[in-house]
């Protein structure tokens, strides 16, 4: 067997040894971990479904161009091939004005009789105007809406500038606050957890110190607590997403309600497979650098 | 035997202490203008009452310190400012018996010795059969699955001493190795230890069992307040 081999047998050894050897350290580390991920965690849930709810809103995001209520059929579907050449927009729908009646008849459901008094169709036909997905945003529709403005045959739009710059804001807080806010819960577990393994080492430092007195290199002494680490941090990755998906589930009928009380729809996602296993290779890493940290503050004092 | 001081250094010295002082607070010195030489292959015991320097001098043998002054080279190599990086390897040289044992409480007796081993990165095999060689010359091949707060103390010493000495090390250090052991038990490890240094291993034995050294006879080096008060050489061939 080779040196490499023979090494990697006796880190793995040593690991194992180590973590079964003191069971309620360990599991004092992996719970500590576990907490730690389950915040993080918790967080990045959030995070990730309200992106995905700002995304869905922002799919509906458009302009709609009301039309001059004397342009014939002929005239709307040649506005509607120019207005289709406009850079940013992907596609236009031409809503005539009984289309639109029906529509809004649709929308006034039970109450729809009371238009019957009506004695001519007061709504105009409009032009519905979808944006690329990359210029659902305030600059792309600023220069779309710029475009149609004085075009003839338009009358009016509609856009929603201000729900789309707040939109913007939303989605941008929303980043910042994932990208501060894990920040510092990521900083903070580290911290939780290097101390937790310091103390799980200096427990263990008698065996640190006979080892580096018969000869053992920082490298032979530091593996096995490294992988022991990582080992722990991994079994606390998967304890915080079994814990996540069990508040998941239990939170998910008043979540829904709540989303669909607010925004007509709800479909709110657990992580998908890729970032459950990234949740663990955090654990993994986060475990591992913690006793480094650890070995390192050892070693130094 | 050793030349006195001043005299050019032998061609198979391999450990040579040149004006080595090491005190632990200003004005107070554990060892003091210490110069002395040890051959391969060569027994010492070292003597001298309580906080006479054995221990210290030891341990700055195997860089478990560093002396305040003066040089100390082992094989050739200056090891009195070694680099922390390279201690290591200074130590897989040396064997070490310390007078606390410092066995790993939760590791087998047969793991204990191993660990010398496997820091030497030998093969698996190699590792288990050697540590059972080892067991048996001390007598405790059948303790080997036993962990050593299940030990006695003289069984504990026996480990320490076939850990040091499963690694064939050049230079074997120990601390009061019979300290815990009865008269008989005395003996067999004493003739283990004389035994490697036949094999060229030099031995630096710190002891203050008279009786010892005068049955074995061997070079003495007597300290006594950081000095070396005497330097016996052997008396004459050890029993």
């Amino acid at each position: 067997m080779t040196r490499l081999a023979a090494d990697l047998r006796y880190v793995a050894r040593t690991s194992l040894r180590g973590l079964v050897g003191s069971p309620t350290t360990s599991a004092v580390c992996v719970a500590t971990i576990a907490v730690a991920l389950l915040l993080v965690g918790a967080f990045g849930l959030l995070v990730q479904n309200m992106q995905g709810l700002l995304d869905r809103v922002g799919d509906d995001l458009g302009v709609t161009a009301y039309l001059e209520p004397d342009l014939d059929a002929d005239a709307r579907t040649s506005l509607a091939a120019r207005v289709a050449t406009i850079e940013g927009v992907a596609e236009v729908a031409v809503i005539s004005r009984e289309e639109a009646l029906r529509r809004f008849r649709e929308g006034v459901g039970a109450q729809s009789g009371l238009l019957d008094a009506l004695e001519e169709n007061p709504l105009p036909a409009s032009l519905e105007i979808t944006l690329h997905e990359a210029q659902r945003g305030p600059e792309g529709l600023r220069r779309v809406v710029e475009a149609l403005d004085g075009l003839p045959g338009v009358a009016d739009l509609a856009f929603g500038q201000e729900w789309v710059e707040g939109y913007a804001r939303a989605v941008r807080l929303a980043r910042g606050v994932t990208i501060g806010a894990g920040a510092v819960l990521a900083v903070a577990a580290l911290l939780i957890v290097a101390n937790t393994i310091r103390l799980a080492i200096f427990a263990r430092r008698d065996e640190i110190e006979i080892l580096a007195l018969v000869g053992a290199s920082r490298t032979f002494v530091a593996w096995p607590f490294l992988i022991e680490g990582c080992l722990q941090g991994a079994a606390g990755g998967v304890l915080a997403l079994v814990g996540l998906y069990a508040l998941f589930r239990a939170t998910l009928p008043e979540i829904e309600s709540g989303f669909s009380l607010l925004l007509g729809f709800a479909e709110p996602a657990f992580f998908a497979p890729g970032s459950a296993l990234a949740l663990v290779v955090a654990g993994a890493a986060l475990g591992a650098l913690g006793s480094a940290a650890a070995l390192l503050s050892g070693w130094r004092s | 035997m050793t030349g006195p001081v001043g005299e050019a250094p032998r061609r198979d010295a391999l450990v040579q202490m040149y004006h080595v002082s090491k005190s632990y607070q200003p004005g107070s010195f554990a060892l003091r203008d210490v110069t002395l030489e040890v051959q391969k292959g060569e027994f010492v015991f070292l003597t001298g009452p309580s906080g006479a320097g054995k221990t210290t001098l030891l341990k700055l043998l195997f860089a478990a310190e560093a002396p305040s002054e003066g040089q100390i080279v082992l094989r050739g190599r200056n090891i009195a400012r070694l680099r922390e990086r390279a201690v290591p390897a200074l130590r897989r040289r040396i064997g070490v018996v310390f007078q606390d044992f410092k066995l790993l409480a939760n590791r087998t007796v047969e793991e204990n010795v191993a660990v010398t081993l496997e820091v030497l990165g030998r093969p698996p095999r190699e590792i288990r059969r050697r540590a059972f060689e080892m067991l048996k010359q001390v007598g405790l091949q059948h303790r080997r699955h036993a962990h050593p707060p299940a030990l006695s103390g003289g069984e504990q010493q026996r480990v320490a001493l076939a850990r040091a000495l499963a690694g064939e090390p050049e230079l074997l250090l120990a601390d009061e190795p019979t300290g815990n052991l009865d008269p008989e038990l005395t003996l067999e490890i004493m003739d283990r230890i004389a035994h490697a240094a036949a094999r060229g291993t030099s031995v630096i034995v710190a002891t203050h069992d008279h009786s010892l050294i005068e049955r074995y006879g061997r070079r003495t080096l007597q300290l006594e307040a950081g000095h070396i008060k005497e330097d016996r050489p052997p008396a004459g061939p050890g029993t």
